[in-house]
């Protein structure tokens, strides 16, 4: 017997992916593809960029800093105009923060709260236009067990996050009207080129006790990139302001 | 930064009045990993460079630290 309709394809929707040239980003980007999305690569590593657009047939890409925000308005509306109206968003691009409180330092706070929280607002706030996104789409960010979690020397990094969670609620209620939805994916520790960078400051025991952390230890980006795409597509048709821990049950215990 | 400014820094970090440069780093009493840490975000923000765990291992005292800072350091 085949299955003739599957909620979890993407055929014929366009994404922006921001973060895409890498961990969740290109996970995402490559999955979504292969579920049929044409897509709109966002990232400022243009070497990344290109290896992921081509292991994602057809889709346009945008060598970007999110947090230039006038640059970010100009050339998302410019690759609209090309490309057509967005029927989701996948806000993927952050950066970490470690920083105990007596060194919290407000500039490099200010660019961390920039990229992972205010360029997803700047974002949203593109998408809800209907310039610029179709009435029925669906914008999924990335938070953290961290924002719902406490740990140290991580203030800054969990604020940020925190603040998506936030977002994520308040435009689930405010965009519904247009029958976009919004939810949050909050991974717990995934192995990326971003937790290899936060690993890379300790010593080889501290490897050991990352994948401790949680009942099914490390994910990988592809566990996280699932349950985007799962968000963007009409599977989760009746789902909104959600935030949805990826986590290997790290939050359960 | 300079060296004074990093030996205020060093003594906030610390939650000492003053430090000195032959005074052993683990004699200190806030000294631990959250002050490590503290060491490590300073490197990164001020002194444009990464401080590993392993590297603040291989210095004993506060000239050690300030040298290596000094020695690393791209801004």
């Amino acid at each position: 017997m085949s299955i003739e309709y599957t909620p979890m394809r993407l055929d014929g929707k366009r994404i922006l992916v921001t973060g895409a040239a890498s961990g969740i980003g290109r996970a995402t980007a490559i999955l979504a593809s292969q579920l049929g999305a044409q897509l709109i690569l966002c990232d400022r590593n243009q070497d990344g960029l290109c290896a992921v657009a081509s292991e994602c047939p057809g889709s346009q890409s945008l060598v970007l800093d999110l947090t230039d925000v006038a640059a970010l308005k100009a050339r998302v509306a410019e690759c609209v105009t090309e490309f057509g109206k967005l029927d989701g968003l996948a806000h993927i691009a952050g950066r970490p923060y470690i920083s105990p409180l007596k060194t919290v330092d407000r500039d490099r706070f200010d660019d961390v709260l920039h990229l992972n929280s205010y360029a997803g607002l700047n974002l949203a706030q593109l998408f809800s236009s209907r310039r610029i996104g179709n009435d029925g789409g669906s914008i999924v960010f990335v938070s953290s067990v961290y924002a719902n979690v406490g740990s140290a020397a991580n203030v800054g990094y969990a604020m940020s996050k925190g603040a998506v969670q936030s977002m994520t609620k308040a435009l689930a209620v405010e965009l519904s009207g247009k029958k976009v939805r919004v939810n949050c994916v909050a991974p717990g520790f995934v192995q990326t080129e971003m937790s290899e960078a936060i690993s890379a400051y300790f010593d080889s025991a501290h490897e050991g006790e990352v994948d401790k952390l949680a009942p099914l230890g490390t994910g990988k980006p592809e566990d996280v990139a699932n349950m985007v795409c799962f968000l963007l597509s009409d599977a989760a048709r009746w789902i909104t302001g959600a935030i949805m821990a990826v986590d290997g049950g790290f939050t359960a215990q | 930064m300079d060296k004074n400014a990093f030996l205020d820094e060093l003594a906030n970090i610390l939650d000492e009045a003053n430090v000195e440069d032959a005074a052993n780093l683990r004699d200190y009493p806030s000294w631990d990993s959250l002050a490590v840490l503290s060491i490590v975000a300073l490197a990164d923000s001020k002194f444009g460079f990464t401080l590993k765990f392993p590297d603040v291992k291989g210095l004993t005292t506060v000239a050690d630290l300030w040298a290596f800072f000094e020695k690393n350091r791209t801004k």
